[in-house]
């Protein structure tokens, strides 16, 4: 971690590889957290569904 | 509408429920935060750099340093000239008419001259020619202090910052205290002395950071590093330790015309300013969005809250 950091450069941008993973990580685990179903809470599981 | 809506929310609630255990939930989430937050500081918090002292300054970049002392002595260096709240040099920056370090006033006064060099020089027992410079300069008036380290400032400047190739000229003793300065610093007193200047207990680092970085040793390492304002520096960390990426707007501006020209007036020269004011108006209409016509509507048309509750909105067919 102590070595030179790699950054990318282009035009005005310049980001570090490091935050770039950490942002598309970011941006991954927020579409995951949209898309994958909550535990427990799947279709057919009547433990978790609501009742009327 | 008034009373159709307190008509609607005094009504009880006849939707679906569903039970719901919060404390399970709350413990949970405090586990895991704790346990991904000790994990992920453990492997890649903040590097602990070696702090840069005053004595590897004065020992890698000799020249610098003398330079940058001279410079402490005569005013001209980037503290002796910066304005409040140190001095009063100048104005320092505005939003126009509105001068915001100059309205504060000097509300933590910094003498270079005294501060930087001639205080420290007289906490430690000085060789014969730097007691007797000392001496020359504490027994003369400012006027002349001032005309002797600005003469050896402009000579120091043309000769490149060599000091064997200045000519001589009416410098007074202000050769013998920069070269005084840099022994000090060169034997590791410097340090000490500028820190023990005030209070018994001292947190007060400003004046060591504001002298090293009126050289340009502490400036080359900030560029080493990318930590420089004009390459998103604020996001960074030294080597390949994530940095602070969630300040990527607050740098985006400095990357950009006019801010990213700091001679250019009036932006560029007070973009510290000018960016500030920017990124209060986008703070406050972060925290007004409620009450914003257009934008409050977005959630509405955006629809994520219809993907968060996806299978609510399946099941009811809505």
């Amino acid at each position: 971690m102590n070595l030179k950091a790699v950054y990318i450069h282009i035009g005005w941008f310049q980001m570090s590889v490091t935050n770039l993973i950490i942002v598309i990580g970011m941006v991954v685990l927020f579409g995951l957290a949209l898309t994958l179903p909550f535990p427990g809470n799947s279709k057919g599981n009547k433990k978790g569904k609501g009742r009327k | 509408m008034n009373d159709r809506r307190s008509e609607l929310e005094a009504a009880p609630w006849s939707g679906r429920t569903r039970r719901y255990d919060l404390i399970k939930e709350g413990v949970a989430a405090l586990v895991v935060v704790t346990i991904a937050t000790v994990a992920l500081s453990t492997l890649f918090g903040s590097p602990d750099d070696k702090q840069i002292t005053f004595k590897e300054w004065a020992v890698a970049a000799p020249a610098d340093f003398y330079a940058t002392t001279v410079q402490e002595l005569a005013g001209s260096s980037g503290t002796g000239g910066y304005g409040a709240p140190y001095n009063t040099a100048s104005d320092g920056v505005n939003l126009g008419p509105l001068h915001l370090a100059k309205l504060m006033g000097v509300t933590h006064p910094v003498d270079t001259v005294n501060d930087f060099v001639i205080t420290p020089l007289t906490t430690v027992v000085n060789s014969g020619p730097v007691a007797d410079a000392l001496k020359q300069w504490q027994s003369s008036d400012s006027k002349t202090q001032a005309a002797w380290a600005t003469n050896y400032d402009n000579a120091l400047t043309k000769a490149n910052q060599d000091a064997t190739k200045v000519p001589s000229g009416n410098y007074g003793p202000v050769p013998q205290l920069s070269g005084g300065l840099l022994s000090m610093a060169q034997a590791g007193s410097l340090d000490g002395a500028l820190l023990s200047q005030g209070n018994y207990f001292q947190s007060d680092n400003t004046k060591q950071t504001l002298f090293m970085g009126d050289g340009s040793y502490f400036n080359d390492q900030s560029t080493a590093s990318n930590l420089q304002g004009s390459t998103w520096g604020m996001m960074n960390e030294t080597g390949r330790y994530p940095g602070q990426a969630w300040l990527w707007l607050y740098s985006f501006w400095y990357q950009i015309p006019p801010f990213n020209n700091g001679d250019s007036h009036p932006f560029g020269a007070n973009a510290d300013a000018w960016i500030m004011v920017i990124m209060g108006a986008l703070s406050l209409g972060l925290i007004i969005m409620p009450l914003i016509p257009g934008v409050r509507s977005l959630p509405y048309k955006i629809k994520i809250h219809r993907l968060v509750w996806k299978n609510y909105y399946q099941e009811e067919n809505l």
